[in-house]
């Protein structure tokens, strides 16, 4: 049974002037109804790809599309099914919430004011607001509404909590739980560096390192198989030349191995102990471990390259 | 409605969570048989969580015949929320029990004052889970 990806990216490449290779050969495929959060890096190549799924970018090599079609050249009326929320909020300062609201429901013909109403109750906006007056936060906030209220069937966030106070993120996080707590059925890809979120909602999380996609799988699969691995060897050293399969970096001290794992299966690490005649102990570890283990300063002291992204605001 | 709580940076998965709270619920006497469970949006809500993850969480109860759900009415607790096997309710066990396991051994209680411990509390609860 294949699962029909409402968002897919097929060898999706973008290479800019001076030849920085922001996205490379990038796969991705979000299932319909999936909750998928993108993590990476700043400069991991994020926004670039989300900007051309959302076809604001040409890429360089590959295809992304959404809905089945190419957003760079969609008709409108499927380009309206598809709501973004960029990383800078791009709307008419000049113009009051309410007229935003009117504005866009225009453009989207599902659009619901009643939610757009409750919407801005909930996240403390006053309609009558110029959107230039707001804060920060208050602009990402009408950002939000606006993707929203459109009733889209695929929402796509580039940071939607970045710059948000924990106060507000709680509020994203709920208005996101309501609207897909909705009849219709919603598909939403959003990238993030703030992981305690994306643990609430996320069903799928993708991890993208230098332009490329380095794991991607059901948020419980990522986390059942990786575990933080404790050996305990008796007498006062770990045999020397130790190594664990799987092992993606450890250390030793005295007769004590820990090591982050990456199990295929559970049962890889049965009988362990009785093969190596120590006690094992092994740990689970949160999402934010996980990322920091797997993509942790020693990967990244020698050739990591800052910020493609901000080249690609351009 | 009952207080459910979940870590969502634990590493247990969510949905593991919400299963274990209800199990623990219903050991514990709070949850009866026939009673209702929150309906998926009600606890998506409370728990600020993705409703897919109650959705999955709830299938598995109702897999392992904990719940019953009932078209457009909610998921109940059934009669006999205890259908699974003795070895299914061990391993389970035998997990909560590893991490124990390991406290124990760092705070360098023997194997023997541990089990000990663990059988006051059980006592603590008193038969039936009941105070």
């Amino acid at each position: 049974m294949s699962i029909e990806a409402v968002v897919k990216t097929d060898n999706l490449s973008k290479t800019f002037a001076g030849a920085v290779q922001a996205v490379s050969a990038l796969d991705l495929a979000v299932p319909r109804g999936a909750v998928y959060g993108l993590i990476g890096r700043n400069g991991a190549g994020k926004t670039t790809a989300i900007r051309m799924l959302m076809g604001l970018l040409r890429p360089t090599g590959g295809r992304a599309e959404v809905l089945g079609a190419d957003l760079w050249r969609a008709r409108r009326s499927h380009r309206e099914r598809v709501s973004y929320v960029s990383q800078e909020q791009q709307v008419h300062a000049w113009m009051t919430l309410e007229e935003l609201c009117c504005y866009c429901s225009l453009l989207y013909s599902e659009w619901d004011q009643t939610y757009a109403e409750k919407l801005a109750g909930r996240f403390g906006l006053a309609l009558g607001r110029q959107v230039g007056l707001m804060s920060g936060g208050e602009r990402r906030k009408a950002a939000i509404l606006l993707a929203l209220a459109a009733r889209p069937e695929v929402l796509i966030m580039d940071e939607p909590a970045a710059g948000l106070d924990p106060v507000a993120r709680r509020e994203l996080v709920d208005a996101l739980v309501d609207s897909l707590s909705g009849e219709r059925g919603q598909t939403v890809l959003f990238s993030t560096h703030i992981i305690s979120d994306l643990e609430r909602v996320a069903d799928y999380v993708g991890i993208m390192d230098r332009g490329r996609m380095v794991s991607s799988s059901p948020l419980e699969d990522l986390q059942s198989s990786t575990r933080r691995i404790q050996i305990v060897f008796q007498g006062d050293q770990v045999p020397e030349g130790f190594r664990l399969p799987g092992a993606v970096r450890f250390e030793t001290s005295g007769p004590v191995y820990t090591a982050v794992v990456r199990l295929t299966t559970e049962s890889d690490l049965d009988g362990l102990g009785e093969r190596l005649n120590a006690r094992v102990n092994t740990f689970p570890l949160g999402l934010e471990d996980i990322f920091i283990e797997l993509f942790g300063p020693d990967e990244f002291t020698t050739e990591h390259t800052e910020s493609t992204e901000g080249r690609s605001h351009e | 409605m009952l207080h459910f709580q979940i870590s969502p940076s634990s590493g247990v998965p969510v949905y593991r969570q919400v299963m274990d709270q209800v199990r623990y619920y219903v050991a514990g006497g709070q949850l009866k048989a026939g009673d209702r469970l929150p309906s998926i949006r009600e606890m998506a809500g409370a728990l600020h969580i993705n409703p897919t993850t109650i959705v999955k969480a709830y299938n598995e109860l109702q897999h392992g015949g904990d719940i019953e759900m009932k078209h457009g009415k909610g998921a109940f607790i059934t009669e006999a929320s205890e259908p699974r096997s003795r070895a299914e309710v061990e391993t389970e066990f035998r997990r909560l029990c590893a991490a124990l396991a390991a406290s124990a051994l760092q705070m360098g209680l023997g194997a023997e004052r541990a089990a000990g411990i663990l059988a006051e509390e059980i006592g603590r609860l008193g038969v039936g889970g009941k105070q």
